[in-house]
Order: structure tokens, then sequence, then C-alpha cells
């Protein structure tokens, strides 16, 4: 590799890694790399970087210099943050207010920018909905070095499209994400978890949080006023649990993320080959596995696709794919989708081939 | 070359609309179709149009006015307070006026007929020995929906016309017999006369009057429409209650401006005599009872509850249909002049009907009374509220007091 | 062959109108402007829309979708002249209770939907105030919100799946009922793009469970400051409710006028606060925002004492738009959102505003997410209004950014709030998005002029630079 022009050079934190301290940097790093044709990593706190077609980088960016609250008013329950922000540092910054920005729950090192890049959610999404819901406004920098700013800082906004929605799942293919407004909601303080005989007995409450399913037991998490945890608990018949258990994902060689309609979650956690290890949402119809060998994927990606789902790869070690896509099937309108990826990252630098179809 | 006639709709009439849509989905025929060109607000903006110029009176303006059923269902939905059914009156006339072979057109109908006693008397003779001898079968298609909808003609004692009596002690009504209610449906005409006497009414039924006018404005004949309104005003002017039994004309009389609030629907002065105690409230549960909300009744004169509290009293319990009232598709001549859309709009309010699992029906007017028979068949019992209240009250025994 | 002659082969004569009093009836929406339909077609499916794309292609022809014509932008105006696309033909609704969602036709009323949803305890949350009258299409294409989304959302957040037609008359399904579908998100750009980019004739909305229980509350104030400063206070204690709306004097007199519903004609402000869930929770929430109220001056707190009640409070707000009727022949709006934060005194500004170009303004809003409506009542025949409406309008947008606000919070841009686009944007940005049209409409025929300014797309990092192009050229 060529060595990096000057005004570059001093991001350098190790060779062929980069770590911008702003905007403007991002675009100088996406710039070099358009005009040389170099692939560029884009690394949060790399918790998610064997999701999709395992990249091949030129150069790694690393968020870890872009960390800062920008802007947080929790009288109007909106935050602005940089991508790089590690999301428990976030979710600390906000419980404090008794505040939610309703990311991954148990993160790790994830950032901001790589939940939103990766299209990660909360176990909370099937009452809060998903990422892609609470993401008001997105500073990006495109593939050829634009800085470019869509939607705003307030709760509701149809001004212009939908640019940071875009920007949700694409794994930088559009553009690097510098900064994010996002929707908070009130955390409230009391909460229960709820261990249940069996999932149709959350029906017994209204719209709770989450219920999730995993190889050993269901549990409903609620929260509210303390009376109303009282009677929501008493209606799921007793048996709570102070505060919020929440499950740590499963972990193993491979990584999975199988989604199909919520009518199907029962009938796909019967298809799991047994020795996988997995966290079914219930109402939602997204269950995060893992397993040491990747026989069956092949069939429960068969099934959940006729079914409209999707099995997708999260992790894997090297050369464990052995050809199997990560992705499945193409999605449609894949011509569209190529379309706008030549309009933002024309040379194509931003975690290339990373995307379903080898975009 | 715009408006010519007196009648035409004005542009504060107009300027009310403010294109908010809100009328939309209450208008049956912007239903059956979904086009702004079959809807109140589409139907305001052709009208203003004409008003600024851009378009004229012509074959297809008239065309859009003619879909219109005149049911008013956008009244009472328009926070604009936009008077629909003027607007409407006020641009038919100007299509009589200047649409060529307009003028002439259906004056047979509106006109000449229901002015003339005779003619009516003539008419429904005619009828009754085609009913008698099943020769209705025979009618053309277009007014087929019109005689397998009308009641049976015999028989039904005599007409009210020229009746006087009761001792007016609740004060003095003057009725509206009406034009084919006395002689079709003359049933409902002498139940109002019994009631109103019994609630301590004098009834009188002045021979001075004539028809209403409603169909007439509602055609586009403006002037005959204004002449029945004069003569109706002055035969009427002695009365503390001005009463019709057909929703369609108690809604025209409400906007005489001779007659005042003195104008009321059957039902409405019923209602009052029940709530007052000066008619009798049956303690009888006599079931289930359909009740369907002519558009004169509900959306022109907002008219909703006292159909169902005279059902009440009588012992039956209202089952409602359609929380809109959308039209039933009768609209005075629209089943002869648009019998497609009234088809389908018939068919659709005897679905409801049918869906309520229960066959006896009340429909205070007479268009929707035929108009629900004719879809319904013979299965189902429809008839004016005040005419099962009564037959209540005989039942009980309480019918003559 | 003519496209005319074209979309009558491709359609049939009947869905097909040509006359010119029925084009004037399709050449505007319900804002001010005017365009001028070539033709309105009335497609039965995705195939027939599929056929007037590529008409419309071939012919270089633009193509505007419309649903029932509520929009407030001009959206659905042709005022680049070509074929109205109506889509109120494509009306079925499926229901699929165990995934609790719906595939709805473009042209179904949003309040049929929640209807036909109702008698399984289901119901679509976004509630424009039209929502009696406005379809579906016409919500996924402005993204719309109402009174309800405070707590759950645009529509964007109930769109699960759209079937599209797009450049080249290709039909496709994006999304479905599995979450995260995989790849860029196009579904979430087609919202809220204004019909610029395809037209939907399908929707895959998601449906929310009705609430256990509600509390539907109506405060009435001395003065607008307090009514917003409760507003303020009640995000701030840590609730979101399920509404949270205002209404200024003026405009409920308005409504009081036709609604007759015994509304506090007397009150500065009322508001109409909702909550919803289970009932230990209502009622807590009810008695925060009560407290709040009379903590600010409430003079009264009125609880719906039943479901009929309930809905009169709300059809009153709901038809409020309509009403101004009664004081004007037109009215202008605005629809900034600001931050909760910055309320009261965006407030003291609008009116401010107001008074000095000495017009009739009204204020009914969703204060709840700070999503104003500032209106004025006018006769647009009188030219000298005119001016004044808008020039108070400029400066009405101007303080709402300056307040860290947004052009517009659910009601679009169409063309009424498009030259102000650049007023919240940079060059930069403007290009982004014009090149994101420029990707999904290569051939520009999908509602042309829309949305953004013409010249949005820059070139200063490519070799022609903008200033070299003739300024209204659309690039």
């Amino acid at each position: 590799m060529k060595s990096l022009p000057s005004d570059l050079a001093r991001l350098a934190t190790e060779p062929d890694t980069l770590a911008p301290e702003s905007a403007e940097d991002v675009s100088s790093i996406l710039r070099h790399a358009s005009k040389e044709g170099l692939r560029v990593q884009v690394r949060g706190g790399g918790t998610r970087s064997g999701f999709g077609a395992p990249p091949t980088p030129d150069l790694v960016m690393s968020m870890e210099n872009l960390t800062a609250v920008e802007a947080y008013e929790p009288d109007d329950l909106t935050l602005v943050v940089q991508a790089g922000a590690r999301v428990d540092d976030v979710e600390s910054t906000l419980i404090e207010h008794n505040q939610t920005a309703v990311l991954p729950e148990r993160p790790g090192d994830s950032t901001v920018g790589g939940v939103i890049a990766s299209g990660a959610s909360s176990f909370k999404r099937g009452r809060l909905f998903g990422t892609r819901e609470r993401l008001l406004e997105a500073t990006v920098v495109t593939g050829d070095g634009r800085v470019v700013r869509g939607g705003g800082r307030v709760v509701k906004n149809v001004t212009g499209y939908d640019l940071p929605r875009l920007m949700v799942g694409a794994f930088g293919s559009l553009g690097v994400i510098v900064s994010v407004c996002l929707k908070l909601w009130p955390a409230p303080p009391d909460r229960a978890t709820v261990t249940v005989d069996s999932p149709e007995a959350a029906a017994e409450v209204a719209r709770p949080l989450a219920v999730l399913q995993d190889n050993e037991s269901t549990r409903v998490y609620v929260w509210g006023t303390a009376a109303e945890i009282e009677a929501q608990t008493a209606k799921l018949g007793g048996g709570a649990e102070a505060g919020h258990h929440w499950p740590a994902g499963p972990v193993d060689r491979f990584g999975w993320s199988l989604r199909v309609p919520p009518a199907n979650l029962t009938g796909a956690i019967e298809r799991l080959p047994t020795e996988w290890r997995y966290v079914a949402l219930h109402g939602v119809g997204e269950i995060r596995a893992a397993s040491p060998r990747i026989d069956g994927a092949a069939d429960l990606r068969s099934w959940a696709e006729d079914e409209g789902g999707r099995l997708v790869v999260t992790d894997s070690p090297e050369g464990g794919l052995d050809g199997f896509d990560p992705w499945g099937r193409p999605p449609p309108g894949i011509e569209f989708q190529k379309r706008l990826i030549a309009e933002f990252d024309p040379a194509r630098v931003i975690n290339p081939g990373r995307l379903p179809g080898g975009l | 070359m715009g408006w010519v006639t007196t009648e035409h709709p004005t542009r504060e009439e107009l300027d009310a609309c403010v294109q908010c849509g809100l009328c939309l989905p209450v208008c049956p025929t912007f239903r059956l179709t979904g086009r702004e060109t079959a809807s109140p607000r589409g139907r305001l903006h052709a009208m203003s149009a004409v008003g600024e110029g851009v378009v004229e009176v012509d074959e297809v303006f008239a065309g859009l006015l003619d879909f219109c059923l005149g049911c008013r269902a956008c009244e009472p939905v328009c926070p604009g307070l936009v008077p629909y059914g003027r607007a409407l009156e006020g641009a038919r006339a100007e299509i009589a006026e200047q649409v060529p072979g307009r003028k002439r057109l259906r004056r047979w109908q509106t006109t000449t007929i229901l002015g003339s006693r005779a003619a009516l008397r003539l008419g429904s003779l005619g009828l009754r020995i085609g009913q008698k001898l099943g020769l209705l079968r025979l009618t053309p298609a277009r007014y087929r929906r019109i005689t397998s909808g009308l009641r049976k003609l015999g028989g039904r004692g005599q007409p009210t016309l020229g009746h006087a009596g009761g001792s007016g002690e609740a004060g003095t009504v003057g009725l509206l017999a009406g034009c084919v209610q006395d002689e079709w449906f003359r049933p409902v005409n002498r139940t109002a006369v019994t009631l109103l006497e019994m609630a301590g009414h004098r009834v009188e039924v002045p021979r001075s009057q004539t028809c209403c006018g409603a169909l007439a404005a509602h055609d586009g004949k403006a002037g005959a429409a204004h002449v029945f309104a004069g003569q109706n005003e002055e035969a009427f002017e002695r009365y503390d209650m001005v009463v019709a039994t057909a929703a369609g004309c108690s809604a025209h009389l409400a906007g005489y401006e001779g007659l005042g609030s003195s104008a009321a629907d059957i039902t409405v002065a019923v209602a009052r005599a029940i709530d007052d105690g000066r008619l009798p409230v049956s303690e009888v549960d006599r079931g289930e009872m359909v009740i369907q909300d002519p558009c004169h009744l509900r959306h022109a004169q907002r008219v909703v509850d006292e159909p169902r509290r005279i059902l009440e009293a009588a012992g039956f319990r209202p089952v409602e249909i359609d929380p809109v009232a959308l039209c039933c598709g009768a609209a005075g001549v629209y089943t002869m002049a648009q019998p497609e859309a009234s088809e389908t709009l018939g068919n659709q309010k005897a679905d409801q009907v049918r869906s309520s699992g229960v066959t006896r029906v009340a429909s205070a007017n007479p268009g929707c009374e035929m108009q629900l028979r004719s879809h319904l068949g013979d299965d189902y019992e429809v008839a004016h509220p005040i005419e099962w209240y009564l037959a209540a009250l005989e039942e009980d025994g309480r019918g003559d007091d | 062959m003519s496209y005319l002659e074209a979309l009558r082969g491709a359609l049939g004569e009947a869905n097909v109108l040509e006359e010119p009093v029925e084009l004037h009836l399709f050449s505007k929406d319900a804002s001010l402007l005017r365009g001028q339909a070539n033709v309105v077609v009335f497609p039965q499916d995705a195939d027939q829309v599929s056929e007037v794309v590529k008409i419309a292609e071939a012919h270089k022809v633009p193509i505007v979708a419309r649903g029932a014509g509520t929009g407030l932008t001009a959206g659905a105006s042709p005022t680049e002249g070509g074929i109205v696309v109506v889509t109120t033909a494509i009306d079925s609704i499926e229901i699929d209770l165990e995934n609790r969602s719906a595939w709805v036709g473009a042209g179904v009323i949003n309040l049929d939907l929640s209807a036909a949803a109702a008698p399984h305890g289901l119901h679509f949350a976004p509630d424009p105030s039209s929502q009696s009258a406005c379809t579906i299409g016409g919500n996924v294409a402005n993204n719309s919100g109402g009174p309800h989304c405070l707590a759950e959302g645009s529509t964007t957040s109930h769109v699960l799946g759209l079937e599209v037609v797009l450049a080249g008359g290709e039909i496709v399904r994006l999304g479905g009922n599995a979450p995260d579908p995989i790849g860029l998100d196009l579904k979430g750009l087609i919202v809220g793009s204004e019909g610029t980019l395809g037209i939907v004739t399908k929707a895959l909305v998601r449906l929310l469970p009705l609430d256990p229980d509600v509390r539907t509350m109506l405060l009435a104030f001395p003065t607008v400051e307090s009514a917003a400063t409760t507003v303020s206070q009640v995000i701030s204690a840590g609730m979101v409710p399920a509404a949270l709306e205002l209404m200024d004097q003026r405009m409920v007199q308005a409504v009081e006028n036709w609604l007759q519903a015994g509304l506090p004609v007397d009150a500065a402000a009322v508001l109409l606060a909702e909550v919803v869930g289970e009932t230990e929770g209502v009622e807590a929430e009810a008695e925060i925002i009560a407290d709040l109220g009379r903590a600010n001056g409430a003079t009264s707190v009125e609880v719906a004492r039943d479901e009929t009640h309930r809905a009169t409070l709300w059809k009153g707000r709901k038809s409020a738009f309509g009403a101004i009727a009664q004081l004007a022949p037109d009215y202008y709006l605005h629809d900034a959102v600001v931050p909760r934060t910055r309320l009261v005194e965006t407030m003291s500004a609008v009116y401010e505003i107001a008074d000095r170009y000495d017009l009739t303004m009204l204020n009914v809003f969703h204060a709840g997410d700070g999503n104003l409506h500032p209106l004025v009542a006018f006769d647009a025949s009188d030219p000298e209004t005119n001016r004044k409406v808008h020039e108070a309008g400029d400066e009405i947008v101007a303080i709402c950014l300056k307040n860290g606000g947004a052009l517009s919070g659910e009601h679009g841009i169409g063309i009424e709030k498009r030259d102000m686009m650049r007023t919240t944007f940079t060059e930069l940005d403007l290009d982004a998005q014009a090149r994101l049209k420029e990707a999904v409409d290569p051939s520009g025929v999908f509602n042309p002029s829309k949305v953004l300014p013409a010249g949005s797309r820059c070139f200063d990092f490519g070799g022609v630079r903008r200033k070299e192009l003739p300024e209204g050229v659309w690039v």
C-alpha cells in the first residue's frame, strides 16, 4: 500500500488504521480512498465484524475518536451523539435521567454507529420498535467524501427523503455515519421479569416490553409504575423477579440471525437443530442463534425464505462458510440498490461486497 | 357563459368549502366510484369553476350533478358548514335553464303530475289495477324497482286531505298530506292523524295545500318549487306546527322561509308527545327492529334519536345497521334516472339489513321504504316508525284512549 | 400512438378521464396550488399502474399519484401537467391476524382500515386528522402522522412492506412480515417520498392491539402559554402520552360553532390529552397531567365520560381545518416542528408575527411532539393579503428553524414548502437527496418538481459547476 498523504498520516493509530477526529477527517480519508481505489472497513466496537460477507480491507477506519455526546436534551427526549460512542456509555448517561435510547441490551463494546450500520435492535423492539424507528437525524460522509445531513433534531420530521433510515442496516455502503440524533424514551425505574410456562401466557398483558424465549425458558419483561407492574405480574401468574434480566446473545463458532414472520416463530424454534443455542423475540419474529457447526443451516434457510424470512450469518470462523452465502437469496429491487450505492460511493470503497448480492 | 339565473350557487356558498375532503367518505357516489368527479367536494369545485368562468354549464357538468343523489350526507360532516343541498338545487336550476333539452325533461313527472291531484289519483288507480291483475311485472326495467316496492294499494280508507279533528289542547297541527304519500302511503298519514289527535292536537289537512316542491327543486325546477312553496306557506301559516309524514317533504318544509321553526317531521312531533307523556310507552318487549335512517331525516334535518325513541316506546329494541347512514339509493327519481348506481346502493342497504338477522324494518320515508321492500323481498316487513308504534299500542289495547 | 390512446388501450376508456371539467377537479389537492392534469386514470391493480408508468416513460410525460386529494402541500397537484394516477380503485384489505398486519390497497381510506381491524381488537396507529378521508397510499407517500404518532411514531414505523411500481414499470414487493429485510432499506426510502420515486399500490402495515384502557381529557387554560408550558412539563415528567393536542380560542370557537359539543369557548387554549394502557398506569398518568395542568392555571379539567364523548372530542379536533372555512375562504398553514423545550417561546413568536402582519391566525396542533400548525385564514383572491400571508409564513418558518426545528412534521414538502428546503439543508445535503431521486427514478417521470428545489443536484465534486447552469434547470 502506498504511503498516506501527510494530512492523513497524523490519524494513523497503527499501520493501515486511521482514527478520524472529525467529519472532515472522515471526508479526507474517503476522498483519498476513492482516488486510490482503497477498500475501507469502518470499525466501531468490532462486535459485529462477522456480519455479512467477511471484509478484506486495505484500510481500517476506527471510530474510536468520535465518541462525543454533542447535545442531550432530557426534556425533549433527544440525544445527538457521535457514531463511535459506546452504547453502554450512552445508555449509562441516559439512565441517570430515567431515559433510554432503546439500543441493544448487553452491548459489549458496540458503538452507536455500529448498531445502526448493522441494523441491530433492542430486545424491547416488540413494544418500542427497532433502531430504525429511533433515528431522527444522521450526518454521514458519502463514499466520495461529501459530508451530508438528513433528517432533523426533532421527534417528527418529513422534510425531504429519509436519508437517516437508509443508513440502518446499510453497513456503510452509502456512507460512514459520523453522528446521529436519537429519539429517547422514558425508562421507568420499576421493572420486572416474569418467567412463564409458554409464550401464549404473555398474551395476558397488553403489549409487554418483550417476550423472550431461549433454550431454557420464556420470560416476559414489563416496566411502569409500581401499581402497573403489580397488576401485570399478577396477570402473568406471579413469580416475578425485580429488574430486567436480559440474556446474553448466544456465542459459538457460527452466529445467526433468523428472521421470520412473527406467526412462524414457534415453528422456526422447532426447526432449529438441537445443538443451536438461541434467543427468540416473540411478536417480532427475530431469533439470535449460535451453533458449533453449519450443518442444518441450508435447510433452515430454505424453509425461512419460503416463509418470507431470512437466515443471515452474523459470525463465522475464517473459511467456515465454504461457499454458503452469508445473506442468502438477493433481495428484491437489487438493481435500484446498486444504483443508489453508485451515486453515493461511486468508487465503491466502504465495505465493498459486504451487502447481499455482493454489493 | 357562467351563471344565468338568480338561483345559482353563490360565491359565499361555494367559498365555504376549503376542500378538506371530510365529505368524501360519507358520499355514496364517491364510495361507489372513488372519483373526485362523483364527490361533494368535486361537485362544489365544478360549480366554483363555473363561477370563475373556467367551466361551462353543459351536458358534462350536468352529468356530474345528475349522479348526485342529493342525500346531503355531506352536510352534517362539513365543519365549514357548506350549504350543499342549496348549492346543488341552484346548480340544477342553472342546468335546467342552460342545457338544451333539460327544460322540458321530466317536467311531466315533477310539475304536472305532482301538482295535480287528479293526475295522481288517475295514476294511482292505474297502478292499483295493475297490482291486482299482476301486470306490474311488465313495467319497463327502470320503473320496476318502484312498482315492486309499492305497498298494496287496495282498501286503505279515505285520503286524509280535508280532514279536521282533535281537541287541540296541545296545539293545532297542519298536516301536509303529500303527493304520493296520501295515495300510496295513506296508512302513514292516517296513523299520523290518529296519533297526533291522541296526543291532544287538533289536526287539520287543509285542501288549499299542494305538493311541497321538493322533487321539483331537486330537479332544477326552481320556479315551480317557489310557486308550490308560496301556496303552502299560505295554506299553513295559521298552525302551531306543520307536519309532514315523508322525510323528503318535511326536510323541504323546513327550508321554507315563511314557516320558520313550525315545520317538523312526524317523528319529531310524535317523539315529543311521547317525551311529554301525551302518548303512552309500551311495557311489552317486542324484540329487535332494524332502523333505517332516511337521508332527508338524518342528514338534512339531523333527526336521529326521534325515530329510535318512538320504536323504544313501542317496545322494540332498535338495531343499527350503518353508522354513517349511507343512502339507500332511492333518492326521489334517482331510481329511474341512475338505475345502475341506485341498484348497487339498494343492494348494499338490503345486505346491511339482512346481515342483522332481523326481518322487521322501520323507515320514515316512502322512497326508502319502497327501495327497501323492493330489494329485500316479501320476507321482510317494512313500515313507518309511527305505524309500528300505533300497531303496538293497539296490541296493548291502548290505541283508542 | 399518442399516450392518451395508449392509456385508453391499457386501462379501458371507462378508466380514463379527459373532459376539461373532470381534469379541472383533479388538478389540485386540499392545498392552494393548482396544476393542470392532461389526463386522469384509474388503474385497478399494480399491473395497470405498471402499464401507465411504461407509457409515461416512453412518452416522457409526468405521473402524479393521487389518493383522496387531502394533501396540504400540493404534492398531488399536477403542476407539470401529465397523468394523474388515482389509486382509489385499489382498495382491498387482507388482514393477517397471526402476524398482526394487513396488506392494504393504496386506495383504502385510513379509517376504513381501522374499522376493518377493530372487530379483531386491532387498529392502524397513524391517524392524520383527515383520516376519515385520506388513503393509505397518501399516508405512505407523505409519511403521515396524526395525534397518536406522539407515542407510536409516524406511518413509516407502521409500514412493514410495500408493493410499489418503480421506474421501468417494475413491480417490486419490498419488506414483509419478517423483521429487518436485508440490503438497503428501499421501503424506508419510498415511505415519505411523496410519489417522486414510484407509485405505491399496496402496503403491508402493522396493526396494533386496541388499548385495554384509555383516558381522554380536555383541559382549559387562561393563556396559550400556560397550555404550552403544561405540554413541555408533561414530556419532561417522564411520560409520553398517547396524544397531546393544543387548540387556541379562535379554533375552539370555530369548531364548537359546528360541533355543538359544549367545548370551553371562553378559554384562551385547550389541551386535549389522552393516555392509554393498563388501567393502573392510565389512572396515574391522567392524574399527573391534570395536576400539571392545574398547577399552570387550568380553569377546568374534564375527563371524557364515555366512548361517545371521547369520539366527539376527537371529531372536534380532527375537523378543525375544515372549520376555518367559517372565517375565510382560504387558509395557509405551516407544519414546522420545534423541540418541545422551545414550544412556549416559539408560540409567542408565532402570534407576534401574525399580529404584526395583521392576519387572522389560528392554532391547532400536535403539541406533544412540537409539531405546530400555525394557520392563517384569509381570502386568496386579494393579492396584497396573499403577499402578507406568505411573508408571515416565511417568518414563522424562520423562527421555528432558528429554534432548532424542522420544516415539516407530517404534511410533506410538495411544492408549497419546496423552496424553503434551502433554508434548512446545505447544497451538499440537497445534492445527496437529488442523487437518491436520480438513482431510483432516472427518467424523472415520477411527480417532477416536487420536494427538491430546482438545481438541487450540484456538481461541485464533478466537472460541471452548478453556477454554469441556467437557473431553474432540472439536471
